[in-house]
């Protein structure tokens, strides 16, 4: 894959909070319209990895370009202008206010909110009925898909997804997996999953990469028959 | 008893217009502006140079909300900036800031105590009792500035960034919002709201380059009961205002001085996170 | 291990041949002092004589702010209030009761007790466990305008707005009051000189740096700060007594709370945490201020308001440290070569052992709100057992170390330690017990020493000197082996903050471990570490068990090392206890298997 057509590009990658070093040294690149996962354990620099991407840490060492444009030192908010849909793991919605106001949230552009809202209305209908209802009381799993479809809002290029399968049942698991390719095969958008669910990773993803200690461990493509067993093999304990 | 309500009434309404600006600037920003008072003062002297230039009195008031916003906005680029990850250090440098303009004020106008020309005067029948014009007007002014500054936080695109400010940075930024500058504007509104309120008060009373201190530690004291909410604000301005005006009314002028004080310490013992939060 | 206590040194408290103290330098400097003062009223005229006799008062009340906002943290807008009360005592007695040695000597008493019980009261209001460091400010920003408010109340006896002036009072001569406030000054300066470097000291500026480490390290950070808090209002009693017994006049200005900030702005300026900055800022600023007060007086105000915010923002620190800098640049021997203390072996403590079990938890739970992140939460921990707590992301792991280590934390359910309650217990009470908690990321004291900061976490089994600093640093074995293995016996005279991550981390450890506790929690004590650290810390951890039979709590995300160096592992999810067995077991377990992958896991009502 050539670093300038790169939708994300990621060389020599260090960063961690304060002192400590949680990314050493990482390479990858994320082509257009390709969906890679990120595997591994618990604390393992994968949400740290994301964190750097977006501006919220500093890189230590490093490059990272979006669309081959060096972004290493600017402001998540600038990153996030730039097609670039991140979805947090923790604290990933404002509880407080209405289903609406997220999903505005999502979109800077108000003109395009109405147009935006119709079409991922679309893809979950729940929340087209749930506008003024306060975020926080959604369930667990349409959380997850209020966040999905925050995402989508912003017409993304890139999108950036922290475990969002985290706590939910299969079946809802399933709808995100269909709705993120159904995203994919519609606006060509790439993604960069950060997974414990070993069997989405490998349905949604076309590669996978596992993290080990800040360090890429091993990676392969998502249909290669010894994927599951290998990547198992990573992260049994 | 008529009377007694109605000074209830109008000392809430002014409290909550001088407190407004602080509460902003403290609910997004978690910064505590002690040159509050100073903007005040500074808006109190807008409306005395109306009264000097000659212009309607009631010109005073969008006056000073301009010079208060545009000065908000240089010392949050100057002062306040560095100061987010110290925000200890923020009240002193804001204090700072309000000697300053207390002595530049002084340099300018003098120490002497000024009039300004008020746009109302009079009294009207009501409730059977004869009262200030102009206090009832603050009252319908204060209401006016809560529906302003609702409708502002809950149906513009501003008011949506800044909430989500509030409730997480991290979060707002990732999506897209330039905090910084929510920030800058939010520090400029809340500076004009000073200055709005102390063009508004110095009908009430002279004016002099003190004018907004013994209004600093009261309003600050009604923004923590308050919760940081506009209905909070508005119940804290309501009780405590009125407890000062009973204690001032049955037992003495100078222990109303320090109700509010004393009531808010306690209450924010009991209820360190203020009396309407979450 | 009990043999080897009754076969141990048998030492009881530190020898006072041990203590190091800067007795000596402090009484040359004061005699210096008292020496310079002494003579300076035959050099400068009667006016300036007059004016610095004010100044060298409101310098003690800035030293007492220092000690409360540069050295504790405690941000005070009130120290006027009881300079204020000191001053009206004076007056009062002297105006309405009578004049004379005995009077005064009442009218001081009254004063200071006075001031005393109000601060004692303020700080009982402001510093309770859990108070933010805001509140404290609120109340003491509410104490000088309720005092002020009080005077004004008294009408005639307080003198109201307009004060009192005129009562009687000794009429000596200005030298001599200039002797006497200049030798309180001295005094102050110098007790507090020993104060500050002493090892209590190094507590107060723990506390500044972190006062949650320092709750969890059993140091009483409410007591220590009231106590201080009530110290300082002693002082500015004295100093106000002073001021209204030279000056004979007393306004309620003294008592203001613009008096209270102009305090701040002197001590910021001069250097806050430095003594002797503060003392310069308020004596040279205040006799400025007289100076120019008839020249110059808004001109003036307006630089010493420019001065303050540009110090504020650029030079949080003040002048003080600058012209150290520049002082030590000029000057190269000036560096004073730092002590190192001695480390020795503390004598091993007699404890009861497998009598009662150390840690028994029954029927915990804990909610935010509707939100249960524990439930019914039953376990034991054994003397001597490496137990480890894993569970994903929001099981609720960091939930259950703080219910263990802070009595307030559990919304419900039993905890007993060794057979006692551990009840509504603070932190520091908890460490009591028996408890020591390390914290998830690193908290040391940034601004400390290595050494400084192992003495600070002795304060409960060596009460700190007030005056003096031990020259020798006992550790138990445990904190001890980790000094040395670490590297950290070589960098004891290193600020905690210079030191990187890994060391960070085992100082932490060797904080917690010279608490001497028999329950150790460890929040991830190998985040961000190292491989070759994290078995460095991995060997330690099992050797902790093993030889000095403690009972860890380890909450870890690594799994490889959990299986490693854990005796038993406790699995939660969704904030209970899923499994509780060998390493074998939940290594084997494809219930843990599923948790971890997040395959099979049946949501509760998810389904929207």
């Amino acid at each position: 894959m050539s670093g300038a057509a790169a939708t994300l590009a990621v060389s020599g990658l260090t960063s961690g909070y304060g002192e400590a070093i949680v990314v050493r040294g990482i390479n990858f690149t994320v082509a257009p319209g390709e969906i890679v996962a990120l595997l591994g354990k618990n604390g393992m620099g994968k949400s740290t990895l994301l964190k750097t991407v977006m501006g919220f840490l500093p890189a230590r060492e490093g490059q990272i370009t979006l669309h081959g444009r060096d972004v290493t030192r600017e402001p998540p908010y600038r990153i996030a202008r730039q097609a670039i849909a991140y979805t947090p793991q923790e604290q990933a919605i404002f509880q407080d206010l209405s289903v609406g106001d997220n999903l505005r949230l999502g979109q800077p552009e108000a003109k395009w909110f109405d147009e935006e809202l119709e079409r991922v209305g679309e893809v979950f209908p729940f929340l087209r009925e749930r506008l003024s209802q306060r975020a926080g009381t959604l369930s667990g799993g349409e959380q997850k898909m209020m966040l999905i479809a925050r995402a989508l809002m912003a017409r993304p290029k890139m999108m950036l997804v922290d475990e969002i399968t985290e706590g939910l049942q299969p079946s809802i698991i399933e709808r995100l997996a269909k709705a993120l390719l159904a995203e994919r095969a519609r606006t060509g958008v790439a993604m960069l999953l950060v997974e414990q669910n070993v069997r989405f990773a490998l349905e949604v993803a076309d590669r996978w990469v596992v993290v080990k200690l800040g360090e890429i461990d091993d990676e392969g493509k998502s249909d290669a028959p010894s994927a599951a067993a290998r990547i198992a093999d990573h992260l049994s304990v | 008893m008529g009377g007694l309500l109605l000074d209830i009434l109008t000392t809430a309404a002014i409290l909550f217009a001088v407190a407004s600006g602080l509460m902003i600037i403290l609910g997004v920003m978690k910064l505590i502006n002690f040159a509050h008072g100073a903007f005040l003062t500074i808006g109190g002297y807008a409306a005395f140079v109306t009264t000097q230039l000659g212009w309607n009195p009631w010109l005073a008031v969008p006056f000073a909300a301009l010079v208060g916003f545009v000065l908000g906005l240089i010392v949050e680029r100057t002062i306040v900036r560095p100061l987010y990850t110290r925000p200890l250090d923020a009240i002193l440098a804001t204090w700072g800031l309000g000697i300053i303009i207390g002595q530049v004020i002084t340099i300018v106008f003098g120490r002497e105590v000024q009039f300004v020309q008020s746009p109302i005067s009079g009294a009207i029948e009501f409730l059977g009792q004869s009262y200030s014009t102009y206090r009832l007007v603050l009252v319908a002014l204060a209401a006016l500035l809560a529906v302003a500054l609702t409708a502002l936080l809950y149906f513009t695109r501003f008011g949506l960034n800044a909430r989500a400010v509030i409730m997480n940075e991290d979060l707002a930024r990732g999506l897209g919002i330039d905090s910084t500058r929510v920030r800058l504007t939010t520090f400029g509104l809340g500076a004009a709201l000073a200055s709005m309120a102390g063009a508004l008060v110095t009908p009430l009373i002279s004016v002099d380059p003190n004018l907004g201190l013994p209004w600093l530690v009261n309003s600050f004291m009604l923004v923590l009961v308050s919760g940081i909410s506009i209905p909070g604000l508005m119940v804290a301005s309501l009780i405590l205002g009125g407890a000062q005006v009973v204690v001032s009314t049955y037992v003495s002028a100078i222990l109303g001085g320090l109700t509010i004080v004393v009531l808010a310490a306690v209450i924010l013992r009991l209820r360190p996170q203020g009396l309407f939060s979450g | 291990m009990v043999e080897q206590a009754q076969n141990g040194p048998a030492k009881g408290q530190p020898s006072a041949a041990r203590q190091r103290s800067d007795l000596g330098t402090v009484l040359k400097v004061s005699a210096a002092a008292l020496v310079v003062l002494g003579v300076a009223p035959f050099f400068l005229d009667i006016y300036t004589v007059n004016i610095l006799i004010r100044a060298l008062l409101l310098a003690a009340l800035a030293l007492t702010v220092d000690l409360l906002w540069g050295y504790t943290g405690i941000l005070t807008f009130g120290q006027s209030a009881f300079f204020g009360i000191g001053a009206y005592a004076c007056a009062l007695v002297f105006t309405h009761w009578g004049f004379g040695a005995g009077w005064a000597i009442l009218a001081l008493a009254l004063g200071v007790l006075a001031a005393m019980a109000v601060a004692g009261l303020a700080g009982w209001l402001a510093f309770y466990h859990g108070a933010s460091p805001l509140y404290g400010s609120i109340v003491t920003l509410a104490l000088p305008i309720v005092v002020t408010q009080v005077v004004f109340a008294g009408g005639r006896t307080t003198g109201s707005s307009s004060g009192l002036s005129g009562f009687p009072t000794y009429y000596w001569t200005i030298e001599t009051w200039f002797w006497i406030a200049g030798a309180f000054l001295v005094v102050v300066t110098a007790l507090a000189w020993l104060f500050v470097r002493s090892d209590m000291g190094r507590v107060l500026v723990a506390i500044r740096e972190n006062e949650t480490r320092c709750a969890y390290l059993g140091i009483p950070v409410s007591r220590i700060k009231i106590l201080l808090f009530v110290a300082a209002g002693a002082i500015g009693a004295v100093a106000g007594f002073g001021y209204a017994a030279f000056t004979n006049v007393v306004a309620p200005e003294l008592t203001g709370f613009l008096l209270g900030t102009e305090l701040l702005i002197w001590v910021a300026l001069g250097g806050r945490g430095t003594l002797i900055g503060p003392v310069i800022g308020a004596i040279f600023i205040d006799v400025t201020s007289s100076y120019l007060s008839g020249s110059l007086p808004f001109y003036w105000k307006l630089l010493v308001g420019i001065l303050f915010v540009v110090v504020i923002v650029a030079l949080p620190q003040g002048l003080m440290p600058e012209v150290t800098k520049l002082w030590r640049r000029l000057v190269p021997g000036a560096k004073r070569a730092a002590e190192t203390p001695a480390l020795e072996r503390a004598p091993v403590r007699e404890v009861r052992r497998g009598v009662e079990k150390p840690l028994a938890v029954s029927g915990v739970h804990r909610h935010f709100g509707s939100l249960q992140v524990l439930q019914g939460i039953d376990f034991v921990a054994n003397e001597g057992e490496l137990l480890s707590l894993v569970g994903p992301n929001g099981a609720g792991k960091t939930t259950l170390i703080r219910c263990l280590a802070d009595g307030y934390e559990r919304s419900g359910g039993d905890i007993t330690v060794f057979g006692r309650e551990l009840g509504r217990w603070p932190p520091d009470r908890c460490v009591a017990l028996g408890i020591g908690r390390k914290f998830q990321t690193a908290n040391v004291f940034a601004t400390l020493t290595v050494a400084e900061c192992l003495r600070v976490s002795r304060y409960r089994l060596e009460p700190p000197s007030l005056w003096t600093s031990d020259t020798a640093l006992e550790l138990p074995e445990a904190a001890l082996r980790i000094v040395e293995e670490t590297g950290l016996a070589q960098s004891l005279d290193t600020e905690a903050r210079h030191l990187a991550h890994g060391q960070k981390q085992a100082l932490e450890l060797a904080m917690v471990l010279a608490l001497e506790p028999r329950i150790v929690l460890l929040d991830e004590p190998t985040a961000g570490l190292t491989r070759i650290e994290r078995e460095r810390i991995g060997a330690i951890l099992t050797s902790l068990t093993e030889r000095e039979r403690l009972s860890i709590l380890l909450v870890e995300h690594d799994l490889d090392f959990v299986r490693e160096i854990s005796s038993r592992v406790i699995v939660l999810h969704q904030g209970q206890i899923v499994l509780d067995g060998s390493v074998e077991e939940v290594v084997g377990s494809a219930l843990v298997r599923e948790i971890y992958a997040g395959t099979a896991m049946d949501g509760k009502g998810n389904e929207p």
